[in-house]
């Protein structure tokens, strides 16, 4: 037989619901028992947040729940009530990406990109409590997240040469900033 | 004194405060020199620095060293990396429906009704549909159309679709998936695949006046070249082994996802991540009947293909259908169960592999029998069925080779293409049968591979045309690299390594669809304003392995321009040429090439411009970054800028179209088509593993991964496609697996269940690549996503037996399987603690010199026909003495090419052979 699913659970009904999404208080009035995942995709506007198993085995929904790595997919979003939610759009300072970001994109981090918002978050958050870690630390840290595209090795290879820029503290370019010159030494007289 | 100075600083347009960061259109360049071109990506064959051990190339006079070559991001990296980009189930539409499938519950049965009244009444549910609103029929390959949107008389597996329903939200979409009430006559479900091969009541297709007997078989093959008939007479060692494969999916990241809107000018629009989006275009047309130009296909991010995402689908139907119906943009997104469902992986296989070997250590011949099993439909099928054995007929030169292989329809979800399609599991039994030969004849199994070489530009077995070959530098780098010589058959018990070569299409030589088959594989279109900016547009499926960025490079290499002055537009069919899509690794190859072709046609006009303004001769000037000089005097020269407005005077925008299309090759058999490509990939890899001969877990350790892709385009990309194959056909060898239950049931459709590879299990991979300068590939290149998957199951298989001397006959290598084979390798030694085995040794028998030295022999060979132009022709069987400029089929009596089996051989036939036994309807005289 499929797995033919029980009815939905009855929802009891909407709530108010209040957190910091990426910086941003949001109010929502949410069904009681909604999935944290849902309510980001489809009510607070984070459709970078991926669904890829729906049961906790891909790390693809991983986002921040007060600076902690959590599985949105398995966080009922009453749970995240009153809480700072930090997703992939979050991540970035305006224009200027985190580095965890331009080097998921410079390194071969990313290939299809599914996958990718979950890494960047948790990778994040790796970086935020130990800004160097070694090889064993990162694979440790992204042992939840599967990845189907790169074999995980240029995505540790990402996540060192971001934990370099952070401890140098390097600037990250604004990706808004002037694109090369079709007419370079033109000088315009 | 304040209004002076602001005045000087004036430049560029007045009207506008402060300095202009870009030159205004139309204007002159001042700096006329340009800067200069970076010599290191220059061919020594255009005065630059960058050696060619492979000889010029018919591109070589377009490097402009700007990034071919050059590790190179992605160009839509960042999209991907801020979350901007948008997959399948990120396109929300203003009133969008969510829609659902309903599934089959049951293995195979009639649906007598289907009552969807009570689901109509939900409040909330605005449409339903049913086979009844689509009786078409589609699929990807035009001699094999058997799919319906939904069931039409028959469902065939659990899973298979039977309705859908589009709903306000997904919570009434699902309660109205359990309203419908459908009544099915259960029929006799088929899930043994040699069952497919006996003649059954209900056969699970009707193929009409085509079908074969009263059975289940959806393909057979049968092809014989050389005196397959004299091969035991002139073996002195012969391998045999039955090989069990389980079947195994894609597990993209990104499950299935597809949005239908018809606009109110009345055109379809679908929204869906796909590898072929102008097949789903067809298909579209086909079942909704409307014409193709009613229909926009518009290729999302796609997350992970893999050939998951290769066929047009009936959900893609679907969701087409429903929005008709309800007047509004439906999404459709899939649960994982529901991808395991659709499925399309790599067909369970039952694989019979033998191979002889002569006294002077030749491959004497190879007898494949390969029996795959289809599941429900038949897909890409009928390629597969021909690919599990005529992509085994190299890189080795082979005295006869004989392949039966039958592909059969079952109660399981469709199989289909998925990376390294067909090849991977007869891939895996010759390596390791060859490795069991080399055992035989005390050689190392290296230098067996390395005395067997086919040359480059030379012809297969069957006749295919091999351009490149960069095989033997593949097994020299490994062979270095990892230190095999210090490693092989001497590491302690539980350590060992293996060798696993791979030969793979770079694209295929026939479209699918051939009718009028002087159509282009791909095209791209080219246009470039006053911006200077170059505007791309391509039908190619980006999905993942960089196709945007590879045309991209393609187009600013050849004029010059750094990469972010080139924008790719490859979503849109309305806006797009056709491009066939992303599958048989024929991406980079065919659409670089158009890219190439496309780009010159510009070049060629701003070459044109450069000569009226400077009057310089036009056969001498080069491009180099934005600027057009004179290749021995650089003062002489213009910007791109200049060249560009030039050319554009009294015409506006330059466009240009290219297009490539396979030169005409191969043999004429029945069947001669299938494998055939306009070059070739070959990989060869070591693996070292560690076995634990008390629990049978195997941990892979490291990987020496050599590629021969002929030119890296971009070398970041290419190492990713080959360790990503090492992951993929890593899950393959030791975890991944498709596991049905005794009533015939999938027992893990989930990815906690189907286990692919975590971060822990992969091995560190050394990826090497290997450049052999294709003449036909964009810059030298061929294909680097599905060839390197290949040699990674062999690879571990014989450092398994390396380790422990246990030979593998059943993939995946879980523990419980290994641990039996343990256990019975104990009993039968007479040993009671697995400790004590003793892992294989190795004495070189006089054949290792002979070997050695035919080997040096070959690589001079090698390299003279590799620089040579003016070589002779090289036709397999020149190894056995037969003369190689003619086909052997020409000299020889006894060297015959036979598609259809005799009587003898139907008497006595293998497994998948005695799909032979039936006779078509046609042959019978039946309707």
């Amino acid at each position: 037989m499929v797995q033919h699913r029980l009815p939905m659970l009855p929802s009891a009904g909407e709530v108010p619901w209040v957190a910091s999404v990426n910086g941003t208080k949001k109010k929502l009035n949410i069904e009681n028992n909604a999935i944290l995942l849902d309510v980001l995709r489809d009510q607070a506007g984070s459709l970078g947040t991926k669904r890829g198993c729906d049961m906790g085995t891909c790390g693809c929904c991983s986002v921040l729940i007060d600076g902690e790595p959590r599985l949105s997919c398995l966080t009922l979003a009453a749970e995240a009530d009153g809480c700072e939610i930090t997703t992939v759009e979050g991540l970035a300072d305006g224009h200027h990406l985190h580095p965890i970001q331009e080097m998921f994109a410079e390194c071969g981090g990313s290939q299809c990109g599914f996958c990718t918002p979950g890494f960047l978050v948790v990778a994040s958050s790796l970086l935020e409590k130990n800004p160097s870690p070694n090889d064993e630390e990162i694979k440790s840290a992204i042992e939840g997240n599967l990845c189907r595209c790169t074999g995980y090795q240029q995505i540790v290879d990402s996540i060192r040469a971001a934990s370099k820029i952070l401890i140098s503290e390097e600037n990250i370019e604004d990706y808004t900033s002037p694109k090369s010159d079709p007419h370079p030494g033109f000088t315009g007289e | 004194m304040a209004e002076e100075t602001n005045q000087d600083e004036m430049v560029g347009y007045r009207q506008q405060p402060g300095k202009l960061p870009f030159a205004k259109p139309g204007s002159g360049g001042k700096d006329r020199f340009s800067s200069p071109r970076d010599q290191e990506m220059i061919p020594k064959s255009q005065g630059g620095d960058l050696a060619q051990p492979w000889g010029s190339h018919r591109h070589d006079e377009l490097i402009s060293g700007q990034v071919i070559g050059k590790p190179t991001t992605l160009v839509d990296g960042k999209w991907k990396v801020t979350g901007q980009a948008q997959y399948g189930d990120d396109i929300r539409l203003p009133g969008e429906l969510i829609g659902r499938i309903i599934r089959s519950p049951h293995h195979y049965a009639r649906v007598l009704s289907i009552d969807c009244s009570k689901a109509l009444e939900l409040p909330g549910v605005v449409a339903i549909a049913t086979g009844v609103d689509a009786s078409n029929k589609f699929g990807v390959l035009p001699v094999t159309k058997d799919e319906h949107a939904m069931a039409v008389e028959k469902v065939r597996h659990v899973g298979d679709l039977v309705a859908c329903v589009a709903a306000e939200d997904e919570a009434t979409a699902r309660e109205a998936e359990r309203l419908i009430e459908v009544e099915y006559e259960v029929l006799d479900s088929i899930h043994d695949i040699r069952e497919g091969l006996e003649n059954s009541e209900y056969p699970i297709h009707d193929r009409g006046k085509y079908h074969i007997g009263e059975a289940n078989i959806q393909k057979r093959v049968f092809q014989e070249f050389g005196d397959v008939d004299g091969i035991h007479d002139n073996a002195i060692a012969s391998h045999k082994q039955n090989w069990i494969f389980s079947g195994v999916n894609h597990a993209a990241t990104e499950p299935h996802a597809v949005v239908g809107h018809w606009d109110p000018s009345g055109r379809l629009t679908l929204y869906t991540p796909q590898q072929v989006p102008h097949y789903v275009h067809r298909a579209l047309a086909d079942v909704l009947e409307i014409p193709m130009h009613q229909i926009n296909v518009y290729r999302t991010f796609v997350g992970g293909g893999f050939g998951g995402k290769s066929d047009p689908f009936p959900h893609e139907m679907c969701a087409a259908i429903l929005a008709r119906k309800a007047g509004r943009p439906v999404r459709i997104t899939f649960d994982r169960e529901e991808v395991y469902w659709i499925n399309r992986g790599r067909h369970p296989s039952r694989i019979e592999m033998n191979l002889h070997a002569d006294e002077k250590g030749r491959i004497c011949g190879i007898e494949t029998d390969a029996l795959i099993d289809g599941g429900g439909f038949a897909s890409f099928g009928h390629v597969t069925t021909y690919y599990n054995g005529v992509l085994h007929t190299a890189p080795y030169e082979i005295g006869a080779f004989h392949y039966t292989g039958a592909r059969v329809w079952t109660n399981k979800p469709a199989s289909g293409a998925m990376r390294g399609h067909g090849a991977v599991n007869s891939r895996c039994a010759v390596e390791t049968g060859l490795d069991d030969l080399a055992e035989q004849l005390s050689v190392d199994p290296i230098d067996l591979r390395l005395a067997n070489l086919l040359p480059p530009h030379s012809a297969t077995i069957t006749g295919f045309r091999v351009t490149s070959i960069g095989m033997r530098e593949c097994l020299e780098r490994v062979k270095e690299e990892s230190g095999w010589d210090k490693k092989f058959r001497k590491m302690p018990l539980g350590k060992g390594i293996g060798i696993g070569c791979g030969f793979f299409i770079s694209g295929s030589g026939l479209p699918i669809h051939w009718d009028p088959n002087k159509f282009p594989h791909a095209t791209v279109h080219l246009k470039i304003d006053m911006d200077g900016g170059v505007t791309v547009h391509t039908g190619a499926a980006d999905i993942g392995q960089g196709s945007d960025t590879v045309v991209a490079q393609s187009v600013a290499e050849v004029l010059g321009l750094p990469l972010d002055m080139i924008r790719i537009r490859s979503k849109e069919s309305d806006t797009s040429p056709v491009d066939l899509g992303s599958y048989s690794s024929r991406v980079t190859f065919m659409n670089a090439n158009a890219a190439i072709s496309a780009a010159m046609k510009i070049r060629d006009e701003l070459l044109d411009a450069t000569v009226e303004i400077t009057g310089a001769k036009r056969d001498k000037l080069v491009i180099g970054d934005r600027r057009i000089f004179d290749k021995k005097d650089p003062a002489v020269g213009i910007s791109y800028l200049e060249a560009l407005h030039k050319a554009q005077e009294d015409r506006g925008a330059l466009v240009s179209s290219g297009a490539y299309r396979t030169p005409p090759m191969g043999r004429t058999h029945k069947g001669a088509a299938a494998g055939l490509a306009p070059a070739y990939s070959f990989s060869a890899y070591v693996a070292e593993v560690s076995v634990d001969v008390e629990t049978g877990q195997t941990k892979v350790d490291k990987v020496w991964a050599a590629h021969d892709c002929g030119k890296a385009l971009n070398p970041l990309a290419v190492k990713g496609q080959i360790i990503g194959s090492c992951h993929m056909g890593m899950g393959q060898v030791l975890s991944e697996e498709m596991r049905y239950g005794r009533t015939g049931h999938l027992m893990n459709p989930d990815l906690l269940d189907y286990k692919i590879p975590s971060v822990h299990e992969m091995p560190e991979v050394f990826p090497i690549i290997v450049e052999s300068n294709d003449p036909e590939g964009p810059f030298g290149a061929k294909e680097a996503g599905e060839g390197p998957l290949l040699p990674i199951l062999p690879a571990v298989c014989n450092a398994v037996y390396d380790a422990i001397g246990v030979r593998t006959a059943e993939l995946p290598i879980t523990p419980d399987r290994l641990l039996k084979l343990i256990e019975r390798k104990c009993k039968a030694e007479g040993i009671n603690d697995p400790r004590e085995l003793k892992s294989p040794g190795l004495e070189y028998s006089d054949l290792q010199t002979i070997l050695s030295e035919r080997s040096e022999e070959h690589k001079k060979r090698d390299l003279e026909r590799r620089l040579n132009e003016d070589r002779q022709p090289y036709h397999n069987g020149a190894l056995f003495g037969l003369d190689p400029t003619i086909p052997p089929d020409e000299i020889d009596e006894k060297w015959a090419v036979n598609v259809i089996p005799s009587a003898d051989y139907i008497e006595k036939p293998r497994l998948a052979g005695s799909a032979w036994k039936h006779t078509e309807r046609r042959h019978r005289g039946d309707s």
